[in-house]
């Protein structure tokens, strides 16, 4: 399966020092009430992906997450547990996924199918798969958004996604412009719906010769891996090595499974 | 592309199994519960099952599938689940009694935990998990299709589970969406929704079987109109139903019945009549709703099923509880209509104008 990526967008907490909030209100003029950090940075990738993307009415919108929105989650419950009081409102609707996606589909402008997905393994490239069998049948372009928050109860994002305290955990959002047509493209994503063992994914690195990036959760496999944790790393890889002009190969583990795709330029 | 078919299937609801669900639906009998548990001040009407735990009820919903299908297993099925709080009802109650995390299940409290579990059980290929609120599970029958309709799998189950807890409860009541009573879908006079809980459960394949359903084309759109209110005007719901009859190449005038999503809320069924009565005039509709209450992010799958056993019963449900239409443009059965249907559409929207629409077609 392949797929055409046309544009990128990326925001890390550990390399910017901004205020996600602030820079969404003050450098993109939109209205952020109402909304939480979750949402914020969601719409923050879905602007910077505007900068440099053209956006069509009809693209299709997945936003992927390791575990989704857990801060309202966890103010929920402390509001009606610790202080006695009812659900709020937006706390209620600010839980669902597809809130995300409405803010974002709205601060970009597209109505076309809206889709969250939700997983604590290999949530990006199952993401991957849905965009290419959704192009395939309805010839439109996605906008592909994958978010991970780190916050005051980061406690209950390490328990959830098995990530030990002593490793560094960061917020993100990386965004990918796809389309099933090479026009305009910069780049190509090749992936497939198999899960190699760890034999069979050492073989494939090393027939490819090409430089080979990892998760932190692939620690048993000769390559570069990232330095902190979030669940959609890889969306991070391929924002790095297209703006690194860099082909290379990308693998994720997860129960010793393993996952690769692989990243060309054009 | 491929053709996929749904050709086994199974599910609980307040109204029980399948048979017992289509059974209270033709007699027009809601399995709705007036309810004080959650808010004792405020009753409100609740599609509650009975279970001791959620998640063996879920897993008696899936072996029952396996159980009739032509599979001797899922290892080579992909699991696709429809959720929209997950796991939520466990670490809730973990919160309430212990007012700390420390004690929550790491693997059963997410959204995706439902898929990992039933992963863990039945050894299926691979999982993933879809939570757009009440149009998840009609969103993972959507997208197995798209994924047989490339060949990326030949075999998909499909799930659709939410379990009630406090928060959907309550945060539903806090938007004053709640009916204190049954809910009365499509009604000139009516006072909301009825949350709910269910599991449902489809086998979605490359190969028709006999018995089977074709599910025949699949359509959504987003609003991006107001985060709790639809378009008014009807248009995200109109966009979507018009793609489900374009990717199943017919004409609104072949669909024999709607499933609506017809949830009882003021904003829903004003826009969703109007859609319907835009797009397709009198075809009969009826909410089934009115039987099983709102069952979110189960809501898709469950009324797929309903769906495949309109078509093969030949018996299009009436409207339960109806007795004055808000909109006299569309056709609400008030009795059970015997017809040969062909064609089922399945409409399920949700918050932020997420719609998905799904055509069925019988073999």
């Amino acid at each position: 399966m392949k797929l055409y990526v046309k544009a990128i967008s990326s925001y890390r907490s550990d390399r910017e020092d901004i205020d996600v909030k602030k820079e969404l209100k003050s450098r993109y003029k939109l209205d952020t009430r109402r909304q939480d950090a979750f949402i914020h940075l969601a719409v923050l990738g879905a602007q910077r992906l505007r900068e440099s993307a053209e956006i069509y009415e009809n693209d299709e919108l997945f936003l992927t997450s390791g575990v989704g929105n857990i801060d309202v989650i966890a103010r929920t419950n402390i509001a009606v547990v610790e202080n006695h009081q009812f659900i709020k409102p937006f706390d209620f609707i600010n839980m669902l996924g597809n809130t995300t996606s409405y803010y974002v589909a709205t601060s970009l402008g597209v109505k076309g199918k809206n889709i969250f997905d939700i997983s604590d393994n290999f949530t990006y490239f199952n993401t991957l798969v849905l965009i290419y069998a959704s192009l395939k049948s309805s010839n439109n372009e996605a906008v592909c958004g994958a978010i991970d928050l780190v916050s005051e109860y980061d406690e209950v994002f390490r328990r959830v996604m098995g990530v030990a305290q002593d490793i560094a955990v960061v917020s993100s959002v990386n965004y990918q412009k796809l389309s099933t047509k090479p026009e305009d493209a910069i780049a190509a994503v090749e992936f497939d719906t198999k899960s190699y063992t760890k034999e069979e994914i050492e073989s494939l690195i090393a027939e490819s010769g090409l430089k080979v990036y990892a998760s932190m959760r692939c620690r048993d496999i000769d390559a570069l891996q990232s330095k902190a944790f979030f669940e959609t790393d890889a969306s991070g890889w391929i924002n790095s090595m297209i703006r690194d002009k860099e082909s290379a190969l990308y693998v994720e583990s997860y129960n010793e499974k393993y996952k690769l795709l692989q990243v060309s330029m054009l | 592309m491929k053709k996929s078919y749904i050709n086994a299937y199974a599910s609980e609801s307040s109204a029980g199994d399948t048979a017992a669900l289509m059974e209270a639906i033709y007699n027009k009998q809601s399995a709705i519960t007036i309810d004080r548990s959650y808010m004792p001040q405020n009753p409100v009407g609740l599609g509650m099952m009975e279970y001791d735990d959620f998640f063996v009820l879920l897993n008696g919903v899936v072996k029952r599938v396996l159980e009739s299908s032509n599979l001797k297993n899922f290892s080579n099925t992909l699991l696709i689940v429809g959720s929209s709080v997950g796991g939520m009802a466990e670490s809730e109650s973990h919160y309430f009694r212990d007012k700390n995390y420390k004690n929550i299940d790491p693997s059963r409290h997410a959204i995706n935990v439902i898929a990992d579990s039933l992963k863990k059980e039945f050894a299926f290929c691979d999982a993933r998990s879809i939570s757009t609120a009440c149009t998840s599970s009609a969103n993972a029958l959507m997208l197995a299709k798209r994924l047989i309709g490339v060949g990326a799998y030949e075999n998909i189950l499909v799930v659709g589970a939410d379990a009630l807890c406090y928060t959907t409860v309550c945060g539903f009541h806090a938007l004053s969406v709640l009916s204190s009573k049954e809910c009365t879908p499509f009604n000139e006079a009516r006072e909301g929704m009825n949350v709910a809980e269910g599991i449902a459960a489809l086998l979605v394949q490359a190969t028709p079987q006999e018995g089977g359903v074709e599910l025949k084309g699949a359509g959504a759109s987003s609003d991006a109109y107001h985060m709790t209110n639809p378009d008014p005007e009807a248009k995200g719901a109109m966009a979507s139903m018009q793609k489900a009859l374009d990717d199943a190449a017919i004409t609104a005038d072949m669909i024999d019945y709607i499933n609506a999503h017809g949830t009882g809320t003021e904003a829903n069924d004003r826009v969703e009549a109007l859609g319907v009565a835009t797009l397709f005039g009198k075809t009969y509709m009826s909410s089934t709703k009115a039987i099983t209450g709102h069952t979110l992010g189960a809501a898709g799958a469950l009324e797929a099923i309903i769906g495949c056993e309109v078509i093969k019963r030949g018996l299009i449900p009436p409207q339960t509880a109806l007795k004055k239409a808000e909109n006299e443009d569309i056709l609400l059965p008030l009795e059970a209509v015997k017809s040969d249907v062909k064609y089922v559409m399945s409409n399920s929207f949700a918050f932020g104008g997420n719609n998905t629409s799904i055509v069925l077609g019988a073999l």
